[in-house]
C-alpha cells in the first residue's frame, strides 16, 4: 500500500503540474459561470426600448385602482387619455407604432372582458404586461358585488389541488423534491468528474508503456501496486477537480440565485450517493487501467479498445426511461447491471421520494463483487500488457492473458 | 564480505511450452563487475527480469544478500532495463526524485546525488529540462543516474552502452568502475566485447537459454581461447598449414592468421618455426572474447577442447 501511495502521489503531482490539466480545472467552472450568466449579461446590451404609449378611455375611474399594481411589477407605460372616441382611437392605433388603446368601459365589470387594441408593431412583452391587470380588475369586480368579507375571502381563496400520495407513507406531507435532487445532482457531478479523470488512467498506462518507463517502475513496485497507485492518484485528481468546481461555482450560484444549496447538500443521503459514485469510479478505473496497458499507440486504437471509452456513457441512453419511471423494469434492471448501476442508482435516488433499500443493497453488493472481479482481471491484463512492447494487444491475446 | 550479494541458482523459465532459460546459476560478489553475455534472444533479459522479480522463474532460486524471492529488498537494487525510457513531459529532477522515492531513499540526499551525477555526466543545469528537450544520449545518461540514485548494493545494467557515443561510453564506463570500487556488485549485459574485456572481472555467457562459458576473464581465456599467431610475410598458405600444432589458417594477402591447438606453449612453439618462413611482423595472442562470442553466436564451434569440457 505504501508503494501504491507513492505512485498515486506521483500521478497526482505530475498532473497538477501539467498546464493543460490546470487550465481545464479552472476553465470548466468558468465556462459554466459564463454560460449561465450570459443571458443576464446580454440583457445589459439590450437597447432600452421606449415605453408603450397607452391611450386609456376611463369611464369608471378604474385606472387609478389598477395603476399601482402595474407600477409594483415595474411596468412603465406612457399613459395618455384617449384623444377621441373608440373608432377614432382605433384608426390612430392602426397607424402608430408601439401604441395601445384600452377602454375601461362602464360594462367592463358585468361582461368581465377588457378589450385592448394594438397593431403588429408593439413591444413583444406588452401582452404579458396587460395580463397583470387581470388580478386588480378581478378584485374590483368582487368589490362591486358588495359581498360580506367572509364571502370575498372564500372567492379570493379559489380552489387549489393538494395531491397526497398515501401509498408509501400514511398521510405524509409531500417532500420537497430538491431534497433528493440536489444531493443526486452533486453525486452525479462527482461521478462524471472522477470517471473523466479515470479515463486519464487509460492514457497514463498507455504512455508508461509507450515511453518504456514501466519496467524501471516495476523494478521497485509490483504491477498491482502500480495499478492501484494510478487508480488512487486519478481518484484524488477527480476529487480535486470537483472541489475546484465547487469552490468556484457554488459561491457564484448562491450569490446569483440566493439558493440554500449547502442546506440541501449537508444531509446523510449525500454520503450514500457519493459512495455509489466512488464505486462507479473504481469499476471504470479498473477497466481503463487494464485496457490502457494493452495499448502502446493510442492512434491505432482498435474498435475493441475504443468501445471501452463509451462504457461510462451507457447510462446516458437510459436517462429518459429511468427518470420518467424510476421504479420501472428498465430502471430496476439497470440498477443490477454493474456498468450502468452507479449512474442509474444516482438518477433513481434523485427522483424517488422513498428509497428502495433492498434494491439499493443488492445493487451495491453486485457492484462491490464486480469491482473485485474487474480489479483482478485488470491486474492480470495490466501485469502482462504493460511490459509488452512494440504493438497493441489484440482481444484474443488479452483473453489469453486472463487465463494465466 | 562473507556471502555473495546475488546468488542465482538453477533458474529456469518457460513461455508457453518453450524453454527460454534453463539451469542458470551464477553469483555476483561485492565490488565485482560480472558480465552476462550472449547473442540476441539468448535469454539474458529473461534472466535479468527473473532476478528483478518482474518475471517469476518456474524453477530455481534467486537470493539477494541471503533473502529469497518475495522478501528481496528491491530498494537496494538498481536496475537499468534494456527496454527503457523516461516520462517525456516531466522535469529530469522530478523523475530522479520519484525513482529515489520509490526506492525509499531520502529526498534531500537524492537531490544532492542527482545534481552531482548530472554534473559528472555533463548534464549540469539540465535538471529542470524535460526528456523531450534532451538528445537520446543525454536521456540514456539520465536513465543511468536513475538506476544508481539510491546507492544500490547491486546494480543490474541491461545493455548500458547501447546508443551511446564513444565519449559517453567512456564516461559511463568510468562511473561503473568507480561504483564497483566503492563496493557495488554489478551485473551487466553488453554486446561490446572490448568493453566487457576491459571492464568486467567475470563473465557468464549463455546461448539458447543455457550456460556455455563462465569464469574470470583470465580463466575463460585460458580455458576457451586458444592462441593465434598473426604473421605478415610472403608465405604460401599450404606451408603454413603444415606447421605443427596449427588447426587452421586464414590468409589475406601477406597477412596470415594461424589458429593454434589448445595447450601449446607459445615460446616452445615459436622455437620450432622453420627458417624459410618469411616474417616481417609476428604477434602471438589469445583469441579475443569478441571471436569467442561470434563463434558461439554463429555455432562455428571453433573453441576446441575447452568448450567440450565446459
Amino acid at each position: 500500500m505504501r508503494n501504491s501511495m507513492k505512485v498515486a502521489k506521483w500521478e497526482y503531482r505530475k498532473n497538477m503540474k501539467n498546464k493543460s490539466f490546470i487550465i481545464s480545472l479552472l476553465i470548466t467552472p468558468l465556462i459554466f459561470i459564463i454560460f449561465s450568466s450570459l443571458p443576464s449579461f446580454m440583457d445589459l446590451f439590450k437597447s432600452e426600448s421606449d415605453p408603450v404609449k397607452v391611450y386609456i378611455q376611463d369611464e369608471m375611474n378604474t385606472w387609478e385602482s389598477v395603476e399601482e399594481t402595474l407600477l409594483s411589477q415595474g411596468i412603465e407605460w406612457d399613459v395618455q387619455e384617449a384623444e377621441t372616441d373608440e373608432s377614432g382611437m382605433k384608426e390612430i392605433i392602426k397607424n402608430t407604432e408601439n401604441t395601445a388603446y384600452i377602454s375601461f368601459s362602464k360594462n367592463l365589470m358585468e361582461q368581465g372582458k377588457l378589450t385592448v387594441y394594438t397593431n403588429e408593431e408593439i413591444d413583444k412583452d406588452f401582452e404579458k404586461q396587460v395580463n397583470v391587470l387581470v388580478q386588480p380588475l378581478r378584485d374590483l369586480q368582487i368589490e362591486n358585488l358588495q359581498l360580506s368579507q367572509q364571502d370575498k375571502d372564500i372567492i379570493n381563496q379559489g380552489i387549489t389541488i393538494d395531491a397526497v400520495s398515501l401509498s408509501k407513507g400514511v398521510g405524509e406531507v409531500k417532500e420537497d423534491p430538491l431534497k433528493r435532487l440536489v444531493p443526486g445532482v452533486f453525486a452525479g457531478i462527482i461521478l462524471f468528474s472522477i470517471v473523466m479523470t479515470g479515463m486519464m488512467i487509460f492514457q497514463s498506462a498507455s504512455n508508461e508503456k509507450k515511453e518504456k518507463v514501466a519496467e524501471i517502475v516495476l523494478s521497485s513496485v509490483d504491477s498491482s501496486e502500480l495499478m492501484q497507485g494510478k487508480i488512487i492518484g486519478y481518484f484524488a485528481l477527480g476529487i480535486t477537480q470537483v472541489f475546484a468546481w465547487i469552490l468556484i461555482v457554488v459561491p457564484f450560484f448562491i450569490w446569483k440565485n440566493d439558493f440554500p444549496i449547502l442546506e440541501y447538500l449537508l444531509v446523510p443521503e449525500t454520503l450514500l450517493l457519493v459512495f455509489i459514485a466512488v464505486l462507479g469510479y473504481l469499476l471504470f478505473a479498473a477497466i481503463f487501467a487494464g485496457i490502457g496497458a494493452t495499448l502502446e499507440d493510442m492512434d491505432q486504437t482498435s474498435n475493441f479498445q475504443g468501445i471501452v471509452f463509451l462504457l461510462p456513457w451507457l447510462p446516458a441512453a437510459l436517462f429518459s426511461p429511468v427518470i420518467s419511471d424510476p421504479e420501472g423494469i428498465i430502471a430496476q434492471a439497470a440498477s443490477y447491471f454493474p456498468l450502468t448501476s452507479p449512474a442509474v442508482l444516482i438518477m433513481r435516488l434523485s427522483v424517488l421520494e422513498s428509497w428502495p433499500w433492498i434494491e439499493i443493497s443488492i445493487s451495491i453488493i453486485i457492484l462491490l463483487i464486480s469491482i473485485w472481479l474487474f480489479m483482478k482481471l485488470a491486474g492480470k491484463i495490466f501485469k502482462i500488457g504493460i511490459l509488452m512492447y512494440g504493438k497493441n494487444a489484440t482481444p484474443k491475446e488479452i483473453l489469453k492473458w486472463l487465463r494465466y | 564480505m562473507s556471502g555473495p550479494v546475488l546468488a542465482v541458482n538453477q533458474v529456469g523459465k518457460s513461455f508457453k511450452n518453450k524453454q527460454i532459460i534453463k539451469d542458470i546459476s551464477f553469483e555476483v560478489k561485492k565490488g565485482e563487475i560480472m558480465a552476462i553475455l550472449g547473442p540476441n534472444g539468448a535469454g539474458k533479459s529473461t534472466t535479468i527480469r527473473s532476478i528483478m522479480g518482474i518475471l517469476h522463474p518456474d524453477e530455481g532460486t534467486v537470493k539477494f544478500h541471503g533473502h529469497s524471492a518475495g522478501s528481496i529488498p528491491r530498494h537496494r537494487i538498481g536496475y537499468l532495463p534494456e527496454e527503457r525510457g523516461l516520462y517525456k513531459k516531466v522535469s529530469i529532477m522530478d523523475i530522479l526524485l520519484y525513482f529515489a522515492e520509490l526506492k525509499d531513499y531520502p529526498v534531500k540526499k537524492a537531490k544532492e546525488r542527482a545534481l552531482t551525477y548530472l554534473k559528472k555526466l555533463g548534464l549540469e543545469g539540465k535538471e529542470k529540462s524535460s526528456i523531450e528537450e534532451l538528445s537520446k544520449g543525454m536521456g540514456q545518461k539520465v536513465q543511468f543516474i536513475a538506476s544508481i540514485i539510491h546507492e544500490p548494493d547491486l546494480l543490474i545494467l541491461d545493455e548500458p552502452f547501447s546508443g551511446l557515443d564513444p565519449v559517453s561510453q567512456e564516461l559511463i564506463k568510468s562511473e561503473i568502475k568507480e561504483l564497483a570500487n566503492k563496493g557495488t556488485a554489478i551485473l551487466l549485459s553488453a554486446h561490446q566485447m572490448n568493453v566487457v574485456e576491459e571492464l568486467c572481472d567475470r563473465l557468464f555467457m549463455i546461448h539458447r537459454g543455457q550456460k556455455v562459458i563462465s569464469g574470470t576473464m583470465e580463466e575463460v581465456k585460458a580455458q576457451y581461447a586458444n592462441y593465434k599467431c598473426v604473421i605478415r610475410g610472403n608465405n604460401e598458405e599450404s606451408i603454413l598449414a603444415r606447421l605443427p600444432q596449427v588447426q587452421r589458417v586464414e590468409q589475406s594477402g601477406e597477412l596470415a592468421t594461424l589458429y593454434l591447438e589448445a595447450n601449446i606453449q607459445p615460446s616452445t612453439w615459436l622455437k620450432q618455426l622453420p627458417e624459410e618462413i618469411q616474417i616481417q611482423e609476428l604477434t602471438v595472442s589469445r583469441i579475443s572474447l569478441h571471436e569467442i562470442f561470434i563463434d558461439i553466436a554463429t555455432d562455428k564451434k571453433l573453441l576446441g577442447e575447452g568448450e567440450k569440457s565446459a
